[in-house]
């Protein structure tokens, strides 16, 4: 299996406020092949629809001439969204420092609620990007301790299923 | 949009009523449909009034025979205005739904408004559309108790059809010219030309309100061939639901991996899609969730 590579983020910025950028974060369902400055909020104009899709309510915008429909959605608690950047290290720096750990990432942003879009179906709580987020439940679950209790009954449970 | 609600005397008599679109060939602004309707005895009064097929009249004389037929009380009228970004948006969805289809809804809409006023239409009036016996069939099935005439060039040979043409064509024009642009950008103007593809003006204000991500303010249809030369000098995108236009035949089933987004600056190519999945857990899968490695 890839071994993959290490790299490390700063998540202090020198003094400087971190921009926020809430409400202005947007997952497209499409891939746009430019990064890059643009003046989004001129012509990516959401509305709300006043209508409620599984709890969720939703937005319709437009987007190259495809219909969107969109939810914006808390990042849980306890985590954040950031925007990170690559550290642009000066060559002689980074001349010095072994392949492993010239990954320096910085944030540029941060950001508390994403807007999510698909295009044509209403939102919904099966939407992989909102499952995406039972990830951080089950992950907690598997890294905290496990109490003698816990054993214990999880062993019942196994014998009654045999 | 259309006459007043209060039903007429003559609407319980035998009436027959025509239909016709303005703003089909356009590449911007919206696609109008019109009607006009009224009792089979009004028909010859009808034919003095001098309608035409509103495409061989000067505007002013549209206008004026616009407001003559909204102020003749033997006359019915309604109008059915399809917003650009509607035109798009169903010509581009996950299940493309045709020009021709988006025109014989309109037209079916317009019948059904009429006869749910509790007009009497007997006979209807419709251009040819697409294929003309289906186009007959389909409408027949739908309204059985109405007999329709498909017919090319219908509005230049029936004056209810050449009188839906003008409410149809007026309308469309006072859209396009009371447009209000979604887009709060400076530099936009409104000196769009007619909107056809071969207009110089309509050309230069395509060229000049190409946006490099967003492509066109939403008063141009993007689902029109007119933009494609367009789209190629701007970014590209890619879609979820492209499948058939080519240019992702091989991996547009698939989702695009986030390092497409530009979130990463991973060497791999920016056009590098998701691993097939292969060897990742189930609960993973289904949450497009994947272990990312390089970034």
């Amino acid at each position: 299996m890839d071994k993959g590579i290490q790299g490390t983020i700063n998540l202090r910025r020198n003094g400087e406020e971190t921009v926020d950028l809430s409400g202005k974060v947007h997952l497209l369902p499409c891939c746009i092949k430019y990064n890059g400055p643009c003046d989004v909020s001129d012509y990516f104009k959401p509305k709300p629809t006043g209508m409620e899709s599984e709890g969720l309510k939703t937005q319709e915008a437009c987007f190259r001439g495809r219909k969107l429909l969109g939810a914006s959605v808390p990042i849980p608690d306890g985590y954040s969204g950031f925007v990170l950047g690559k550290k642009s290290l000066d060559k002689r720096k980074a001349s010095n420092i072994s392949e492993g750990n010239s990954n320096f990432w910085e944030i540029n942003a941060k950001y508390k609620n994403i807007t999510y879009w698909n295009h044509d179906s209403l939102p919904s709580q099966d939407d992989a990007f909102l499952r995406s987020f039972h990830w951080l439940a089950v992950a907690k679950t598997m890294h905290e301790p496990v109490a003698a209790e816990d054993l214990v009954s999880a062993s019942a449970a196994l014998e009654k299923l045999n | 949009m259309g006459s007043d609600t209060t039903l007429p005397q003559w609407a319980s008599e035998p009436c027959i009523m025509g239909i016709d679109e303005a703003g089909r060939g356009p590449v911007l602004g919206p696609m109008v449909y019109g009607c006009l309707y009224c009792a089979r005895s009004y028909e010859k009064t009808l034919s003095s009034l001098n309608f035409a097929d509103s495409k061989t009249l000067k505007e002013e004389k549209r206008e004026e025979l616009f407001a003559n037929l909204k102020a003749d009380e033997s006359i019915g009228w309604a109008v059915d205005i399809i917003d650009p970004r509607e035109l798009s948006a169903k010509m581009l969805k996950k299940n493309k739904i045709n020009l021709n289809e988006i025109s014989h809804d309109s037209a079916i809409g317009l019948v059904t408004k009429v006869l749910n006023m509790g007009v009497l239409l007997t006979e209807v009036y419709v251009d040819t559309v697409g294929d003309t016996e289906k186009y007959r069939t389909k409408l027949s099935e739908r309204f059985p108790g109405v007999n329709f005439v498909v017919a090319k060039k219908a509005d230049s040979l029936y004056p209810v059809v050449s009188g839906a043409s003008i409410a149809a064509k007026v309308t469309r024009d006072r859209a396009l010219r009371e447009w209000v642009l979604d887009e709060t950008a400076e530099d936009l103007h409104k000196n769009f030309g007619s909107g056809y593809p071969g207009d110089p003006d309509t050309k230069a204000w395509l060229q000049h309100h190409k946006h490099s991500v967003f492509g066109f303010p939403t008063l141009v249809r993007f689902s029109w061939g007119t933009c494609t030369p367009y789209f190629k000098d701007i970014a590209e995108v890619l879609w979820e639901s492209m499948d058939d236009d080519g240019s992702s035949s091989s991996n547009g089933k698939r989702q695009l991996k986030l390092s497409s987004f530009g979130v990463t600056t991973s060497k791999r190519k920016i056009e590098e899609i998701e691993s097939n999945g292969k060897g990742r857990c189930k609960f993973f899968l289904a949450r497009k969730l994947e272990q990312v490695t390089h970034f």
